[in-house]
């Protein structure tokens, strides 16, 4: 087995542990035929994520695939970008909790850059996901400074600029200075809609709400990795998260490395809202609701904090997710997904028991075929 | 005017308790040397298994049920992060995700969105001869939780700095090799910790669900763990200061709600917002000012290898 192939399979073994768990609970959690629903509602949550191949092999348009694919895809951006702006923050050695507040930060920049200035639809939506990434950068910033001067550690205080956002943002600004003002005069939930110019374009007609955020989020992903992979400043950047003291023993600006992760790390979450708001929302809503910038920590540790890995975790969350909804049709409870998601986490908290587990095995096996002769890669921890 | 200091105080002494025994919960695992980021988790259980509980047991006894819920997650927590090192900011984000969807799931197939059926709450207690002093009468009319939780902060700052127990328990969580070299067992002494800060987590939780509501819902505890960690980090990680820090931040609950029920004109000046941040920027502004010298113990968050040094 690669080296590679090691590192990812806990995650693999994970999710799939956390989705036989889940079906488990769906079984037993029902009177009669707990096996049967439970089989055909995972049948359900797949042709809910990839398309519905069985219908459409038996005539059904090509909305029945193009459909649940544009849902997954558009859940797989946002994953993807918060997953993202988690994964770059630990590659530095720090813990992003803060992406859901600097998501609903970008998502209120992109808001009110896209309804509040006008602009031709090439220049539009390139500002108003400057507008997000800068303010996402400038509140994980804050997280940065806050740990770099001051020493303050980033789990508090991403977990309270979180609520600092979240109360600003929902109990103050959307509802009070920037709330929108509809034609007849009268107030609506949210920020005033984005002009025409600044939503992304939709990909596959109307009947998805698939949007270039998707393929923004993939080219993201794909950059992250080759930044990371094959720059300078990347190497630098995972060297300082490795280990501080060595970093710097080498030359290497520790505090410029870890504030600049940290800004890209909230840019990308930024992004996350923008992605959101010009792609499917159409203006900052009452509130953002789903907590896509806390799915990124799972998404970025199930995807191994690689930037690669981050982007298949997304997109199979992605689908869980838009599977989930039709699970429901049979009665299975909507937070499933989640719930999957949660578990999976769990388990790749034991990382280290899968480790055991596996180590355990190779060692057997080679022990038995040939007792005297060690093999050269048995004892690599 | 008195009128009013009491009426704040006694909101106060019926709102703080769950927060207070959640952060003093996390004081005592963190304190120990492992991260408490899984106690939002742990109320939820233990307000939810409290509730449900209390449908069919006694309310008390219910209570003792969410302690018990809180001290099993908790104990995952252990198991990960003791014996498999596993990262405990991942274990215990990983705890409130489960805990969260997982509560979700078994409310709504049970009960419905809209919560649990309405359970007995606590009984409070009245104690007529404190009622009518001034100040002091607000502290009559309460369940005995809010008793506990203007005891437990003594009780728990004594036993770390004045008992054996207390000094190794600190030490574990600052030089956990020192605490090896005298024969003692450092994944003992925090499985100790760990469970038992779930213990005070999850009857936080049952708290919520037994004197503040009478029942559980859908949101509960709604970001009081998370409170619970800043009032830790603003006592500076003893149980006296988090107290404080915890009954500060319900005061200031408190007074919000009274100021928007009784002068509206204020929510014209600062808005209702701004407000609900004050808490948390109040926490971060500590923090910087503080800066290096807010004391983590110093093996927070560090697994506990036997061979490495």
């Amino acid at each position: 087995m690669g080296e590679r192939a090691r590192q990812a399979l806990p995650s693999v073994l994970s999710v799939a542990l956390s989705l036989l768990v889940c079906w488990l609970l769906i079984a037993f959690t029902r009177d009669a035929d707990g096996f049967v629903t439970a089989t055909s509602a995972y049948l359900q949550m797949m042709w809910g994520g990839i398309g519905d191949w069985p219908n459409f092999l038996g005539g059904a348009p090509a909305t029945v695939l193009t459909r649940p694919i544009g849902e997954a895809a558009m859940k797989a951006a946002l994953l993807t970008l918060t997953g993202l702006s988690v994964a770059v923050a630990f590659k530095v050695g720090l813990f992003n909790i803060g992406a859901q507040g600097q998501m609903l930060l970008g998502a209120l920049a992109a808001a009110v850059v896209g309804a509040h200035v006008q602009l031709p639809a090439a220049l539009h939506i390139p500002a108003a996901l400057v507008g997000a990434a800068l303010a996402g950068a400038a509140w994980a910033g804050l997280a940065a400074a806050l740990r770099l001067y001051r020493g303050v550690h980033e789990v508090i205080s991403t977990i309270m600029l979180n609520w600092v956002a979240l109360r600003l943002v929902d109990n103050w600004l959307v509802v009070g200075p920037l709330r929108g003002v509809a034609e007849a005069g009268a107030s609506i939930t949210g920020t005033a809609e984005i002009h025409p110019s600044a939503a992304l374009p939709r990909l596959l007609g109307d009947v998805s709400r698939l949007n270039l955020g998707f393929p923004l989020a993939m080219l993201a992903a794909l950059a992250v990795w080759a930044w990371l992979e094959r720059t300078r400043s990347g190497f630098e950047t995972r060297a300082v998260g490795l280990g501080d003291e060595a970093a710097r023993a080498a030359g290497i600006p520790v505090a410029r490395r870890a504030g600049l992760a940290m800004a890209l790390a909230g840019a990308l979450a930024g992004c996350a809202g923008a992605v959101l708001v010009l792609g499917t929302e159409g203006r900052y809503p009452g509130t953002l609701g789903a907590p896509y910038g806390f799915d990124g920590i799972a998404i970025s540790l199930i995807g191994n904090n690689h930037p690669l890995g981050v982007a298949a975790a997304a997109l199979f969350f992605g689908a869980i997710r838009a599977g989930g909804t039709r699970m429901q049709l049979l009665d299975v409870h909507k937070s499933f997904p989640e719930l999957i998601q949660g578990l999976a986490l769990l388990f790749v908290a034991g990382r280290l028991i899968w480790l055991a587990v596996l180590r355990r095995r190779r060692a057997v096996a080679p022990a038995l075929a040939t007792p005297t002769a060690p093999t050269p890669e048995a004892p690599r921890a | 005017m008195l009128e009013i200091v009491n009426r704040l105080l006694f909101a106060t002494l019926d709102a703080a308790p769950a927060l207070v025994f959640a952060a003093l919960g996390a004081v005592l695992s963190e304190r120990a040397g492992v991260v408490a980021v899984g106690i939002e988790g742990m109320m939820r259980v233990g307000a939810f298994c409290a509730a449900v509980a209390a449908l069919t047991v006694p309310t008390p006894l219910a209570v003792v049920g969410g302690m018990l819920a809180g001290a099993a997650l908790a104990a995952i927590h252990a198991y990960l992060c003791i014996r498999w090192r596993s990262d405990q900011v991942v274990s215990g984000i990983a705890l409130n995700l489960v805990a969260l969807a997982g509560g979700t799931f078994l409310l709504e197939t049970h009960y419905g969105p809209n919560g649990t059926p309405p359970i007995q709450q606590l009984t409070a207690w009245d104690w007529p001869a404190l009622s009518s002093v001034p100040l002091l009468g607000a502290l009559s009319g309460h369940a005995a939780p809010t008793y506990l939780a203007l005891a437990l902060p003594f009780l728990l700052q004594a036993l770390l700095t004045r008992t054996p127990l207390g000094l190794r328990l600190r030490a574990v969580g600052d030089k956990p090799h020192a605490v090896a070299t005298l024969g003692l067992s450092v994944p003992a002494l925090r499985w100790g910790a760990v469970v038992g800060g779930g213990l005070l987590a999850g009857l936080g939780g049952a708290v919520l669900s037994t004197t503040v509501l009478d029942r559980f819902e859908q949101h509960t505890p709604a970001g009081l763990g998370f409170m619970a960690l800043a009032a830790m980090v603003f006592g500076r990680w003893t149980p006296l200061g988090a107290f404080l820090a915890a009954a500060f931040f319900a005061f200031g609950n408190a007074l919000r709600i009274g100021l928007a029920s009784s002068a509206p004109g204020l929510l014209e000046l600062v808005p209702q917002g701004v407000l609900l941040a004050l808490p948390y920027v109040l926490t971060l502004l500590v923090l910087t000012l503080q800066g290096q010298r807010s004391r983590a113990p110093a093996a927070l968050g560090v697994p506990y290898e036997q061979e490495s040094r």
